[in-house]
């Protein structure tokens, strides 16, 4: 009975919530090709190890820790040589990495050094027979392909968030390794780290971008939108043209035709009455949501959800309903 | 012939042979450009003199200062006849038009008398209006007095001593042929009872500084901006900017041209021979700058400046390309080698127009509305240089404003200039039973028109409104039309205009391939700029269909009595119309879409801005300005929209999907709700259901 | 990608009609910073490398316009659905090449897999950044930003090396006509490409489920609650 291999991502010596998510997609997989064990691999630097237990909760049989000083941050090439001996002298089945910044780039490494095709950003798989079939989102997500992998290992990466983490408590023993290369010797050294805070997310990369217009009268109520970002979380600001042009806001904020094109997964446009040019530049998005108070706006034509009113007044109470929403979690 | 004659002929050569000497100079300096043929038309050509030039229609448009000048010009051509006469008369005494029948005689000796105090009353008039009125017009752009204050001084001048020559002439001969000369008659009076020897002495003085003055002053041109005396009248001729043919066709470019390295203009030597005439000819009067919107709102733009930077460029580099390094070395010698206002040969060949005089920021911040061409009294083409160097920008350097790119990136991959989809072009019609042409060829059917709807009217939803508005009204009156639904592509105006002649070939090229397998001949159109692209433009590929504009349609339809009105007459409205600058000045459709308004609300009051018809004021989105971002100054959209609300109009109408945009957008941010209409909508709500 | 796609009667590809192919904004990104490297840091040669049908041509002769040399397209009937099939073909013509650098874009835009890059690097054994957004190429060695979620990498590298370019790398540049017309000279090679046998294979393409007709929640402050239980219940993006 082959086991199944997760790759357990950590940063600053914290597990990242998608180690879960891996962790359980393979416990998943391996409860549904009937038996078998999870191994999670697990590396830092030294003290790692002790997150292991956390690796059980959510199915892992065996953590297969790997602690050396010169893996404290990310050491890409010592995590894929050390993947992928691990991987080879398993015997593993399927591998599972995350589909985050981490995942991406060390998957294919890991791929190509054990001479295997890989299926990246996964929605959902499934066995079937020596295959697994998988989903993937392409064409910017408006296409969902279904891909067969054959080959063993097969290695997957897991879209973040697309599978959510289920706990299915386990003991799992852990088990010191090395790392297969020596990680003072990778050629891609990091020098730094920096730590998010500080920087406000960009429209670029953000899930949720919360949009004022002109709807909003000033530049200071734009203080109102700041707090619906703030209360999000994990939301950036964007602004119209007609906004920008009279210097509420700064022109790279400016979501349109002649400012930037987003795509995140909410857009909550405030107060904007959706000129073709602003439209152009967000209509990619997955739900969006308007609050304007013309009932006739253009903007809600793109609309997902939407509420007619003064988006001043709105906006306080839309911002302590999601702060309590996003508490519950 | 006298000692003294001979002496005036010699002066007179030389006078005559500088001034020949400097003319051959200045238009060896146009061979340095590229050709453009003007020859075409030369009756029409000939006309555009006598209307612009001669009968000075384009400085009359000023009350104030067009009489001014026609009289100083009128009073000029009277007066030149008087002084041909007196300089042939100064080398060969027994010259004269004495010779003329005595009643022609007469009137001419009255004329010379007459013209002249009147131009000394206009050259009263233009000092005072130049020292104490100071228009705004006649400053800016760095400009200096010193020259006009000259020329209106040699001018006064020259009537003076014109007049005390007459007088001191009368004086010593009371009985002379021409004691038919009023006022100098009148001057000499006082003068008789003074000593023979004085009057004769006076007489040679004002004589000499009379003739001296003339042949100095003539010999003045070439170093002013007077020249324009000698250089309007080729520019209005060869002028393409009252016609022969449509007005504000751009230059073609012929892309495929073997060996060709340069497209566009960055230099003197890369425009037309027309444009540096233009450079000769400007005179500095401000007409142009005075209404542009740019500079009326504030931004750096100047049409004026453009021309004079051209004229001031080529009188840099003409010189050193044809060999001549005289002026440099002159300067260097006076100024020193090396001195800061010193500049080497090198130095002023490597300079160029591009950049070290125009700005980039300049010629972006033009909408191409003409106005300046428009008032331009001696037939400027701002456009043609302006136009030429955006092509080089975007052609041979790719520089241009960033905001701009996405708009070339989806006229290429998407046919419109925005990210819309292309298969949704059409979907304004659903549900109206509109036709394709695709559909209709293959039913075997042909329209009798072709509704050209254009990417505003496909895509924007304000515009859409327009396109269903005019095929209600198509429909209603029974015509049989099609659209070209996903198969029309953008006409290509802003790739055009912005300077990206090569994206704009391939549009037009497609447009036209599109056109004319369907053997299209009517097309129908409810945007100005389309109207122009394909009426005006599209023939230069091979393209001629005949375009109308919706506002000349709806009024021949309502004129034939084919639209279905209600029977109430409609509500009562003062509305004002704003004249769209590709309707108004480049086509001359200032009545149609007026008449249409009238037809369809009879008890409608019509109010007009200040600024309408051919001195209407743009909204600010032609040239391409739609799709950039406009960052100095006051908005042009809401100086626009401020014009037309001041009318107390209680409705607005336009008949162009961009001047709807800007100016509805202008009206909000006035916080007005003054509703902004197309005037098919006008006539949409009138159709009786 | 502003395209509403259809699928194609295989039910295994989108359908073309009507569709224009176009270089992607990350390889533009990376031709970009090829080209500029090369202005700045010259002189220097830049290749431009597609593989797949005589299609992708129109896209090497675009690179060509905005003033790459040279450009070869390793033929192929169709762009192979697994990576490592690409990689190894891509592999292969690029070992003879004595690149310094070797950039791609972060991920294609249409397959979305963002697996050719890193694997091409590790089957020429060189160092690799992936989705960077910042560049700095000095003396033999190279210095880039990669972006992580709330956090970013610096990382460093000796040359030569691969390097897949993210968003915050200069937009590609408008080609210029001169570009455009000089672009018909350059030398653009085609050889058939090195395809071994697929692993990964796309067995269908679908629509995801259409997105519901929008609707008004509400009006005023009273509509908000309603409008967040929808996020929640339905959107799931809260």
């Amino acid at each position: 009975m082959a086991n199944t291999f997760a790759f357990a991502e950590s940063r600053g010596g914290a597990l990242r919530r998608v180690a879960f998510e891996a962790v359980s997609a393979a416990r998943a997989l391996a409860d549904a090709s009937g038996g078998g064990e999870v191994h999670a691999m697990l590396a830092g630097a030294p003290g790692i190890a002790s997150l292991a237990g956390e690796l059980g909760k959510y199915g892992a049989d065996m953590v297969i820790v790997v602690e050396h000083a010169g893996l404290a941050n990310a050491n890409v090439e010592a995590l894929a040589a050390t993947a992928a001996a691990r991987i080879k002298a398993g015997g593993y089945r399927a591998a599972i990495f995350s589909a985050s910044a981490q995942g991406r780039d060390l998957a294919p490494r890991v791929a190509a050094q054990l001479g295997v095709s890989m299926a990246a950003d996964v929605t959902a798989f499934e066995l079937a027979g020596d295959a697994l079939v998988v989903k993937h989102p392409a064409y910017a997500g408006k296409v969902i392909a279904t891909l067969k992998l054959t080959g063993s290992p097969a290695i997957v990466t897991l879209r973040p968030g697309a599978r959510s983490a289920v706990e299915a408590a386990r003991e799992a023993r852990v088990e010191s390794a090395q790392p297969t290369s020596d990680p003072g010797a990778s050629k891609l050294v990091v020098k730094e780290m920096i730590v998010g805070g500080g920087t406000k997310l960009d429209i670029g990369d953000a899930p949720v971008i919360v949009s004022g217009g002109r709807g909003l009268k000033s530049a200071e109520n734009f203080k109102l939108v700041e707090d619906l970002a703030a209360a999000f979380g994990n939301a950036a600001v964007g602004a119209t043209r007609a906004v920008t042009d009279d210097g509420w806001r700064p022109h790279s904020d400016q979501i349109g035709q002649t400012g930037r094109q987003v795509s995140p997964e909410l857009y909550v446009a405030l107060g904007i009455s959706g000129a073709i040019q602003h439209i152009a530049g967000m209509r990619n998005s997955r739900t969006i949501v308007a609050i304007n108070k013309d009932k006739e706006a253009p903007i809600f034509k793109v609309a997902d959800y939407g509420i007619v009113g003064d988006v001043i007044e709105i906006l306080p109470v839309l911002t302590a309903a999601v702060k309590e929403a996003r508490a519950k979690g | 012939m006298r000692t003294e004659n001979a002496v005036f002929l010699l002066v007179l050569l030389l006078a005559a042979g500088f001034f020949s000497y400097n003319v051959q100079r200045l238009l060896s300096y146009l061979s340095i450009a590229q050709p453009d043929d003007r020859s075409g038309h030369p009756l029409v050509r000939l006309k555009n003199v006598i209307t612009v030039a001669f009968l000075q229609k384009k400085i009359l448009r000023d009350p104030v200062a067009g009489p001014m000048h026609a009289l100083i010009f009128w009073g000029f051509v009277v007066l030149t006849v008087g002084t041909i006469e007196l300089l042939l008369n100064g080398s060969f005494p027994a010259f004269s038009y004495a010779f003329l029948p005595s009643q022609l005689y007469t009137f001419y000796s009255i004329s010379q008398d007459v013209f002249g105090a009147l131009v000394l009353g206009a050259i009263a008039f233009a000092f005072y209006r130049r020292l104490v009125l100071h228009p705004e017009r006649l400053e800016g752009d760095g400009l200096e007095h010193s020259d006009a204050l000259l020329i209106l001084g040699a001018i006064a001048g020259l009537m003076v001593t014109m007049f005390a020559v007459n007088a001191f002439g009368l004086a010593l001969e009371p009985d002379s042929i021409t004691r038919a000369k009023p006022l100098s008659l009148a001057l000499s009076i006082p003068l008789r009872n003074l000593p023979t020897g004085l009057l004769t002495g006076a007489h040679a003085v004002f004589w000499w500084t009379h003739a001296l003055l003339v042949l100095a002053f003539l010999n003045y041109l070439p170093y002013s901006k007077h020249l324009h005396i000698v250089s309007s009248i080729p520019n209005v001729y060869f002028s393409n900017s009252q016609g022969p043919g449509p007005k504000g066709v751009i230059r073609f470019l012929d892309l495929e041209a073997e060996n060709v390295e340069q497209f566009g203009a960055a230099d003197v030597d890369q425009m037309t021979w027309k444009d540096l005439l233009d450079g000769y000819t400007c005179t500095e009067c401000g007409r142009c700058t005075s209404v542009c919107p740019a500079h009326l709102t504030g931004k750096v733009l100047s049409p004026r400046k453009i021309i004079i930077d051209t004229r001031r460029r080529l009188m840099e580099k003409a010189p050193l390309m044809l060999g001549d390094f005289s002026e440099v070395a002159h300067h260097a010698l006076v100024h020193g080698e090396g001195d800061e206002g010193s500049m080497s040969a090198t130095a002023i060949l490597e300079h160029r127009l591009l950049d070290n005089f125009i700005t980039e920021e300049e010629l972006w911040q033009c909408t191409t509305c003409r106005a300046c061409i428009q008032e331009c009294p001696v037939g400027i083409e701002h456009l043609d240089h302006i136009v030429d160097m955006r092509r080089n920008l975007v052609l041979m350097e790719s520089r241009f404003p960033p905001e701009v790119l996405p708009t070339f990136e989806s006229m290429e991959r998407n046919g419109s200039p925005w990210a819309f989809r292309p298969d949704d072009r059409a979907k304004w019609a659903d549900g109206l039973d509109i036709p394709t042409m695709a559909e209709l060829t293959e039913r075997g059917e042909s329209p009798e028109i072709l509704f050209w709807v254009g990417c505003m009217g496909s895509f924007d939803d304000r515009s859409k409104k327009i396109s269903v508005a005019f095929a209600r009204i198509l429909q209603a009156a029974g015509v049989p039309f099609a659209i070209l639904g996903q198969e029309e592509t953008c006409n290509g105006d802003p790739a055009r205009r912005m300077g990206n002649e090569y994206l704009y070939q391939t549009l037009a090229k497609q447009n036209i391939e599109t056109l004319t397998r369907y053997d299209v001949k009517t097309i129908v159109t409810f945007c100005p700029h389309c109207f122009h692209q394909i009426g005006n433009e599209y023939p230069q590929l091979g393209g001629n269909y005949e375009v109308i504009h919706h506002s000349t349609y709806i009024e021949r339809l309502l004129e034939a009595g084919r639209v279905p009105f209600d029977t109430d007459a409609g509500k009562t409205l003062t509305m004002a119309y704003h004249d769209s600058c590709y309707l108004g000045r480049y086509n001359d459709v200032y009545d149609a879409p007026r008449e249409t308004l009238r037809r369809a609300l009879p008890i409608v009051t019509m109010v007009e801005p200040e600024r309408t018809r051919d001195r209407g004021m743009c909204c600010g989105a032609g040239g391409g300005r739609m799709f950039m971002e406009e960052t100095q100054g006051k908005r042009i959209n809401i100086e626009r929209a401020e014009q037309l609300l001041a009318t107390g109009a209680d409705t607005l109408a336009v008949a162009c999907p961009f001047c709807m945009t800007m100016i509805s957008d202008g009206v909000k941010a006035k916080g007005s709700d003054v509703p902004v209409l197309d005037i098919s909508e006008v006539v949409a709500s009138r159709l009786r259901v | 990608m502003e395209t509403r796609f259809k699928i194609a009667a295989s039910g295994t590809a989108v359908d073309e009609a009507g569709l224009k192919y176009d270089m992607s904004d990350f390889d533009g990104y990376a031709v970009e910073t090829a080209l500029q490297l090369n202005e700045k840091q010259g002189p220097g040669e830049t290749v431009v490398i597609s593989l797949g049908p005589d299609v992708v041509q129109e896209q090497l002769r675009k690179a060509l316009s905005m003033g790459a040399d040279r450009a070869v397209q390793l033929k192929a009937e169709r762009v192979p659905t697994d990576g490592l099939v690409i990689a190894r073909a891509l592999a292969a013509e690029l070992k003879g090449g004595a690149y310094d650098l070797i950039f791609f874009g972060r991920q294609a835009v249409d397959s979305a897999n963002a697996t050719v890059g890193p694997m091409v690097a590790e089957l020429l054994g060189l160092p690799c950044a992936t989705a960077v957004s910042t560049l700095d190429i000095a003396n033999g060695r190279g210095t880039a930003r990669r972006d992580l979620e709330g956090a970013a990498e610096i990382v460093e590298f000796a040359l030569p090396a691969v390097v897949t370019i993210d968003e915050g790398m200069p937009r590609a540049r408008y080609p210029s006509l001169k570009g455009i017309m000089a672009a018909k000279k350059k030398p653009l090679e085609v050889k058939p490409a090195q395809l071994g046998e697929e692993r990964l294979t796309l067995e269908k393409m679908e629509l995801p489920p259409e997105r519901a007709a929008g609707r008004i929640v509400g009006e005023g402050p009273g509509a908000v609650a309603e409008l967040v239980r929808l996020l929640h219940t339905e959107a799931k993006v809260l």
